[in-house]
């Protein structure tokens, strides 16, 4: 439900089901009942954010408490934005209407860099201040969670604390921590200073950091009793962790409408640019048959008809052949499709794919990453341009005739031949189809190139790596067209400019809070969408505050160097990442969790793969 | 297969849905509801359940209908009952027919507009310019369809009109074209009608009361 006030200037917005809430299966609670409430705030807009599973889980998980109630928060439009301050409207949440101000925590889930100014946006509509510091009060608390959060140190001074890893049993935690703390009149510092011990929590305004003449990190050092690494959070078995079996279902259409459903968390692939490939380990898997109860669970409850099997890469899911087998007789008879994300070249049984064939046709996608198999090797993505030309061999011969294929540019080693070798793979799946003989009668083929610009993360055995300028990349995107000679073939582009600023903020440090603020003051807001973005303002906030953005992205690092997120410790081990970029300077790959345990240090977390291995061997 | 004609209430939040996302929201309503549909054998399978009218974002309906061809032989009350049982807020099935008259039958509707002004002053006169504008036969505004914007006189579509304020609602009441042929969207002549008094009214709420075929019969 929406503040009344907005009633009037609703029909003056675009699609403004976004901002009435009321949608099948959300769930409103009595706002005197319960003890905590929580807003859950993702940092874009409503269809985007419908989108993201963690919302769903957490959503679930929260209101699944008796003393708790958790109710949803997007970035409203410009539009929207407009006449909500022009009119003094609060930013409220979906289910109450309630100003977020008022919520005990304001959780927000950071997935992307480009989406923090974001955050000081919302806090702000919210009628907030953004710094922590400038929040005296023990609630509102706000909490960041997600990919980013395994090196928030640019947002820092925002946030009051952030939740490493998994979001279920911290995030429970965390509310009892709150619930018994305002039970007893305590103030904000001595709760986020007993929050810090909960293994997962890293409150940022309990560690000092200190710099070197050249700018780099000279000390990152905890008070007040604050661990020296705050080790994240990582939940053991996933068949007896909550996931939810209802979603809230929108009115109006979003950018993933469909069952989601996780089948794993984490890879056994370690692809060396791939962050969430790290930061993710150990792989846990969920029982095939938790997997389907679930996918009939939430298509009975939402009345979706299409599910989409979740994880970093569908078809290493040891369970995937039973899963499918069992469950698609059910899906055909109900006219469910069944999507696969993620899928790898190299494995995929063709009966699967006969089978998958048969409610509706998706596209097909692969992602070889890089042009040459050198590049391949160095990048440790082990997919052969054999592999990816037979896969495609079977898909044509299964009837499709559209291939997406996904590679990225500015990778380290990268040469004129690694890029021209993108164009060369393109041209060699169309060969590919026209020498198939059972390709589809009087069809031609679609190759479409997905071009990414790589930005070395946190946690990557390429986080000491240099990122391409802005200006190397276009030069390098230009040389890829001028080599792609099919009109079969398309390709498009991302932005380098965005790939910079996510480059900066990926390996930044709190020195960038300032510079964060500063083009959010001055109009910077979300930055992901091309036609928002300001480039200019945030080159100017970068000088306003005397910071060379260059400095946080063109540098190659040593490994000596203490790195801005060194006291996060996410399992894997700086030796390990170390080993990992010396072997891809090698040209060597390494194995899949599954073949041959490397020692990254993801083990000490507990589960899955890493106990496989362990049981293997007694 | 069975040719089963829903009518439903829209009102609430739900007033908020496009017609395009109501669709989607019939489409789940009635798998979820266990209702087995007959589904198109072209390319790509969808469901068959047909919007004999659409309904424009921000207008609410007391009786829309809805056509779908279901499988198996299920009882009106049973339809009606399940889907109830599934359907978001705002969102009511008020009756289950067969489908008696075509869509293209569709000739005009009853509309109920009520514009809230802060004294019963400001409605009483909204009331009365809106009265004596449409009964100068002259209401101009632009229009916009596949072919373009023109300038349409929307006295032309109005088959009916009454104005009166009741305390600090004005409540305009219209039987206007509808249908594929001629159409009037009531909150076109609601915005005009705003525009040529100079009124900002504090809310406005606009209803699709009942749909006609000729000669004001209620379309079955």
């Amino acid at each position: 439900m929406y503040p009344e006030k907005l009633e009037k200037f609703l029909m003056k917005v675009q699609k403004p089901g976004r901002y009435t809430g009321g949608e099948l299966n959300s769930i409103v609670k009595d706002k005197g009942s319960v003890g905590i409430s929580y807003a859950f705030c993702f940092p874009d807009t409503y269809e985007i954010g419908m989108s993201h599973l963690g919302m769903k889980i957490i959503y679930g998980l929260v209101n699944s408490r008796e003393d708790a109630r958790c109710e949803r928060v997007f970035a409203p439009d410009v539009d929207m934005e407009e006449i909500m301050r022009e009119n003094g409207i609060e930013l409220y949440a979906l289910e109450s209407g309630e100003p977020v101000k008022d919520f005990d925590i304001i959780g927000f889930t950071m997935q992307y860099e480009l989406s923090y100014t974001n955050l000081l946006n919302m806090l702000d509509l919210a009628g907030l201040p953004v710094r922590s510091a400038d929040r005296h009060a023990l609630t509102p608390i706000v909490v960041a969670g997600g990919t980013c959060v395994c090196n928030f140190e640019p947002m820092a001074d925002f946030v009051d604390l952030t939740l490493l890893g998994d979001g279920e049993e911290v995030t429970m935690e965390l509310i009892d921590l709150l619930k018994e703390y305002k039970a007893k009149g305590a103030g904000k510092e001595e709760f986020l200073r007993a929050a810090s011990r909960i293994p997962g929590v890293y409150v940022p305004s309990l560690y000092d950091v200190s710099y070197n003449g050249d700018g780099t990190v000279k000390a990152i050092e905890p008070k007040d009793g604050a661990p020296e690494k705050v080790v994240k959070r990582n939940v053991a078995d996933l068949d007896k962790m909550y996931s939810p079996e209802s979603f809230v279902v929108p009115f109006l259409e979003t950018v993933f409408d469909r069952t989601t459903v996780e089948i794993f968390r984490g890879c056994i692939r370690g692809c060396r640019f791939c962050q969430a490939g790290f930061i993710n380990r150990p792989l846990r898997e969920k029982s095939p048959a938790e997997v389907e109860r679930q996918c009939r669970a939430i298509c009975n409850a939402t009345g979706y008809d299409e599910i989409s099997l979740c994880s970093l890469s569908t078809s290493d899911y040891r369970g995937l052949e039973e899963l499918l087998t069992s469950m698609l007789p059910w899906a055909n008879e109900n006219q469910i499709n069944v999507a696969l994300p993620s899928l790898r070249a190299d494995n995929f049984p063709k009966e699967l794919m006969e089978q998958l064939n048969t409610v509706r046709r998706s596209g097909l996608t692969f992602a070889p990453e890089a042009g040459t198999q050198r590049l391949r090797d160095v990048i440790n993505k082990n997919i052969t341009e054999k592999e990816v030309l037979s896969t495609c061999a079977q898909a044509f011969e299964g009837g499709w005739t559209a291939v997406k294929l996904y590679f990225m540019i500015g990778l380290p080693t990268e040469t004129p031949e690694d890029i021209a070798g993108i164009a060369a793979l393109a041209q060699a799946v169309v060969e590919e189809y026209y020498h198939c003989d059972n390709k589809p009668k009087g069809k031609g083929v679609n190759v479409s190139i997905s071009l990414a610009s790589f930005v070395p993360k946190p946690f990557t055995p390429f986080q000491w790596e240099a990122q391409d300028r802005p200006e190397t990349l276009i030069e390098k995107q230009a040389f890829l067209m001028e080599n792609v000679k099919s009109r079969k073939i398309t390709v498009s582009r991302h932005v380098p400019r965005t790939s910079f600023l996510e480059g900066v903020f990926a390996r930044g440090d709190r020195r960038l809070c300032d510079v964060i603020e500063t083009a959010w003051r001055n109009g910077c807001k979300f930055d992901s969408w091309e036609e928002h973005l300001k480039f200019d303002t945030w080159m100017q906030s970068f000088e306003k505050c005397g910071i060379d953005p260059y400095f946080y992205t063109a540098r190659k690092r040593d490994f000596d160097e203490i790195l801005p997120y060194d006291h996060m410790d996410f399992g894997v081990t700086k030796e390990f990442l170390k080993r990992e970029n010396k072997r891809a300077h090698d040209g060597l790959t390494t194995p899949s969790c599954r073949e041959k345990c490397s020692g990254c240090g993801a083990a000490k977390l507990n589960g899955g793969v890493c106990n496989e291995l362990r049981q293997a061997m007694v | 297969m069975n040719f089963v004609r829903l009518w439903y209430k829209k009102s609430g939040l739900a007033v908020y849905t496009s017609h395009l996302d109501m669709n989607r929201c019939f489409t789940r309503a009635v798998r979820r509801a266990g209702i087995p549909l007959w589904y198109t054998e072209g390319f790509n399978p969808h469901p068959y359940l047909t919007f004999l009218l659409p309904l424009p974002l921000g207008t609410a309906g007391e009786r829309e209908p809805v056509d779908i061809r279901t499988l198996e032989d299920i009882s009106p009350e049973e339809i009606k009952a399940r889907l109830n049982a599934v359907l978001p807020g705002g969102v009511e099935i008020v009756d289950v027919t067969e489908a008696k008259d075509k869509a293209n039958a569709v000739e005009s509707a009853l509309y109920e507009i009520k514009a809230e002004f802060n004294s019963s002053e400001d409605a009483a006169e909204f009331a009365l310019k809106a009265e004596s504008i449409v009964k100068t036969g002259v209401l101009e505004a632009e229009k916009r369809s596949k072919k373009g914007i023109k300038t349409v006189n929307l006295c032309e579509f109005i088959l009916d009109f009454d104005a009166r304020a009741d305390e600090n609602t004005a409540v305009l009441t219209a039987v206007l074209a509808t249908g594929t042929q001629n159409n009037l969207a009531a909150n076109l002549l609601e915005e005009t009608l705003e525009k040529a008094a100079g009124v900002e009214p504090e809310k406005c709420s606009l209803t699709r009361k009942t749909i006609y075929k000729a000669d004001r019969a209620v379309f079955e």
